[in-house]
Parts: C-alpha cells; structure tokens; sequence
C-alpha cells in the first residue's frame, strides 16, 4: 500500500522545550489511525504540522506525495482542501447557517452553485443533520455541531480526515456516534487520523494505535473492538 | 458567481458590523478630502478666471513714425505668418488720435499744440492661447522689439507673472496637502481596515483552515476599503458642492463683487468621477497597507 502520510524524524520545539521529539512513522492510503497521548503530549502540535499550519524544526512530512515542509505559502490552501480538519471546539461560523458553514469550502474552491447544493445537502445527509441546515450553529447540541463541523470537513471529498480531540466536548453516547461516523467515512476510503487523550475511545475501535508521551513516539498497537464497535 | 457573492458579501457584513468605525471612517476620510478639494476648487477657479482673462490680453506693438505702408504691410505679414499669433488689427495713427479724443475727451486739447499728430501706428496683437503664458509673451516681445520698424512692445507683464505666481503657489499649496491629506485618509481606512482584520481574525484562520487562499480572504477587506474611499469622496463631494452653492448665494445677498458668482464654478461631472474613483484607489491603498502590515501570519 501507499503512504499517504509520511513523518521522518519530525522534531519540534515550543520554547525550549521538546514538542515533538525524532517522530518517524507513516500512515497507509484508507487507514483509521488513532493518535492517543495526555494533553501536551504533541497530538496538536503533529496535527497541525500535516496541514502546515506549523514547521518541524527537524524533519521531513510528506503528505499526499507533497513535502509539506517544503511547501510554498501560495501552495498551503491547496494542501488543506485535500486534508479536512475537524476540531474540538467546532470553529464553525456563528452567524452563517449551517448550510453556508458547509458550505464554505466550496465556495472557496470556487464550485458552482448546483455541486455546492448537492455536495453539502449529501454531507449534511451523511452525518444526519440535514433537517436543521437553515439553523445558525448556536441553536444547535454540541454533538449536531460537531457534525457540522465533520460536514464541512468532508464536503470536498478530502483524501484525509484530520480530527483533533473532535470527542473532547462530548458525552459518551454522542462520543460512540462521531467514532461511528469517523468509521463510516473511513469505509468510503478517506484516510482518518483522530488524536484523543480519551482512553474511553478505545473501546469504540479496532484500528492502529500511534501513542505520544511528551512529544515521543512510544509505541505502536493495534487494539480490539470494543462493546459499541 | 456564488464565490463573487460571497465576497461582495462578506465586504457588507464587515462594514455592517463595525457600523461606526465605517461610518467614522467615512466622515473622517470625507473631511479630509473636502480640505483637498477646496484647494482643488481654488485652484480650477483661479486658472479658468486666469484663462478668460488671458483672453484679452492684447500686445500693443507701436510702429515708428514715417514708415512707409509697404513697410508697414510686410511687418503685418511677418506677424500674421507667426505661429505665437492669433490676430494682428492695425491702429493707424488717425485712429489713434480719434480714440484718444473719444476715451479721454477732457484731455484732447492737450493734443491740439502740437500740430503734426504725436500718436504712432500700432499693431494690436493676440497671442495664440498655448502662448500666453509670461515666459512665451516674454520671448515673443522681446523677439518683436528687434523687428525692425517697431518702436516700442508693450503688455502688462506684472499682472501676467502676477497671476501666474499666484496659481503657482496654489498648485503647490494643492500638491502639498493633497498628499498630506491623502496619506490621512489612507490611514484611516488601513486602520479601519485593521480593526476589522482583528475582528475577524477567528474567522480568517477557519477560512485559512479549510484552504481559503490569501487573496480570497483579502478581497473582502479590498473591496471594504475601496467602498470606503469612494464613499468618503462622494461625501467630500457634496459637502464642497454645497459649500460653493452657499458661497454663491451669500455673494449674491450681499450685493458685493458684482458678476463674480457667476466664474465660480464647480468640478464638471468627470473630474467628479475621477476623484470618486481617486478616493476608492486611496482606501484600497489603505487596505492593502494594513493588510500588509498584519503579515502573512494573519491573513
């Protein structure tokens, strides 16, 4: 199979102090990973470096064939329509319908008018909050807003799913429902990569395991299917 | 089209919700471009007043005595075929003395001793109106005076390089704070330009999230200050139209500078245009300073 992401021997440093420290892995085309490690551990930081959001100070990361660190500012947005992010704290517009939260990816890309409204009204309908898309995000749960958020982040058909503790605000139930969604968008051949610290998700999947402890790759392991999975 | 409407309307929902910083800006840019124009206006007012008068402008070329017609006839030639020449009328010495005697007829007994008629022949001379200027009316006479048969050239060069002088300084008086003010304006808007960047700024990384480039997130904030510039030109606009209009009016109540209501005038409708269409270069400057200023970290 084809490594879609690529990290050799990233190295990062937040004042002094090591963020990510020699990361050398590779994620298959179509896998689900779960990056697991306690908050400061270098989850985020890992993220946001595979949308460029971030440079290692040591290191290469290829990601869908591209260098990322030796990407051009003009050639960033590019990378990040095949990459779709999804967040903890949503980051959805609050005065724009959830419609045209969806939306905006979309229009940023310039498509026409009739594949906005089919490709939005298609990932409103896949993660099931396709009744409430005239609504503004404030009138919706945390859990339809983290939905949303998952919408928008697929909407352009991205090769990869990036999720940062996308269950952080989140009960249980809801929790079990995004994992599932995540799972089902992985089915349809989107790379998924969900970094937690919640233990709790664990029970929900049986996928690759990459575990972080202060910014240093500790293992990697496969783990089994939980009671909801 | 759905992306150009987005923009447009991301550009009205950023003047929306900062409502009185727009406004402001608005105002402020509006009143510096009003001090603008009123140099402006002086300035117009002055060069056409100056036009019109330099139309009468007339070079008085006298001619000395007992000189034959034939002689008289070739210099009129000369001055006909000179391309600094827009009419020559010839005065002859019996129409000279005739017009003295109608112009100032209690002093025509001061004439009468002399026997033979004082009075020389002249030339009446209009220059052509690219010449007018003092330095081409300068050379011209000085030119003239050598030809020979003439015995004096005479014009009224003091008030000429007066005028000119004048319209000069007010040139410089419009280029100086024309830039000054200018330069305001362009900071009001970048500032304005600026509190909405930091306003946004939440939104602006979710567009840079999901691969919005810098130019997409920048044209709202173009378009924002370009609207502004214009707007406040607009403004600046009317405000000195109304000015003029209450200018002319007092003038005419009063009584006073009789006629002189009518040479004022106002900018013709393109340079209207043209200064709206300047203020909106100005706030787009304004924008893309700011935005420069905010760096590529931000937008």
């Amino acid at each position: 199979m084809d490594a879609i992401i690529q990290l050799i021997h990233v190295s990062k440093w937040h004042d002094r102090r090591a963020a990510l420290s020699d990361v050398t892995f590779e994620i298959e085309k179509g896998e689900f990973v779960l990056l697991m490690g306690a908050s400061g551990a270098g989850k985020s930081t890992l993220l946001r470096m595979l949308i460029a959001e971030e440079q290692p100070d040591e290191g290469q990361i290829f990601v869908h064939g591209k260098n990322v660190t030796k990407l051009r500012p003009s050639e960033i947005p590019y990378l990040r329509r095949k990459v779709g992010a999804v967040f903890q704290d949503f980051r959805l517009l609050p005065k724009k319908s959830v419609f045209d939260n969806v939306a905006l990816p979309l229009i940023v890309q310039g498509a026409s008018e009739k594949d906005i409204r089919r490709k939005v009204t298609e990932a409103l309908r896949a993660v099931d909050v396709d009744h409430k898309n005239d609504q503004l995000p404030s009138s919706l749960s945390t859990g339809e807003q983290q939905r949303v958020c998952i919408a928008r982040s697929i909407v352009n058909g991205p090769v990869v799913l990036l999720a940062d503790e996308p269950t952080g605000n989140l009960d249980p139930e809801r929790t079990r429902e995004i994992i599932e969604l995540f799972k089902l968008i992985n089915a349809r051949g989107t790379t998924v990569v969900v970094a937690t610290h919640d233990p709790h998700v664990l029970k929900y999947v049986n996928r690759r395991v990459i575990t972080l402890v202060h910014g240093v790759l500790l293992a990697e392991h496969r783990v089994g299917e939980g009671v909801g999975g | 089209m759905r992306r150009l409407f987005y923009l447009v309307r991301e550009a009205w929902v950023n003047m929306r919700t900062n409502r009185t910083t727009t406004i402001v800006a608005i105002l402020t840019t509006a009143f510096a471009l009003a001090c603008v124009g009123i140099f402006l206006l002086l300035y117009m007012n002055l060069r056409n007043a100056a036009g019109s008068l330099q139309e009468d402008v007339k070079v008085m070329v006298y001619l000395e005595d007992r000189r034959s017609s034939e002689q008289v006839r070739e210099l009129e030639r000369t001055l006909k075929t000179d391309r600094m020449v827009d009419g020559v009328l010839f005065i002859s010495k019996e129409q000279a003395l005739g017009e003295f005697r109608v112009q100032f007829p209690s002093e025509s007994h001061l004439l009468e001793g002399l026997g033979e008629n004082p009075l020389p022949a002249s030339f009446v001379v209009t220059l052509a109106p690219s010449f007018r200027s003092p330095d081409a009316m300068k050379a011209w006479v000085e030119r003239v005076q050598t030809m020979e048969g003439v015995a004096k050239v005479d014009y009224n060069q003091e008030w000429s390089s007066l005028l000119a002088g004048l319209i000069g300084y007010i040139e410089l008086a419009a280029i100086g704070v024309g830039i000054l003010l200018s330069a305001a304006a362009v900071t009001i808007i970048g500032n304005t330009t600026r509190l909405a960047l930091l306003a946004r700024q939440e939104e602006i990384e979710i567009l840079r999230s999901i691969g919005a480039t810098r130019t997409f997130i920048r044209i709202p904030y173009f378009l924002e200050g370009a609207v502004l510039g214009a707007c406040g030109s607009a403004l600046s606009l009317g405000i000195l139209k109304f000015a003029v209009e209450l200018f002319r009016q007092q003038i005419q109540l009063t009584g006073r500078f009789g006629g002189i209501e009518g040479l004022i005038s106002f900018f013709p409708l393109s340079v209207c245009l043209a200064l709206v269409m300047a203020g909106m270069g100005l706030g787009f400057a304004g924008s893309v300073v700011s935005l420069l200023r905010v760096g590529d970290g931000r937008a």
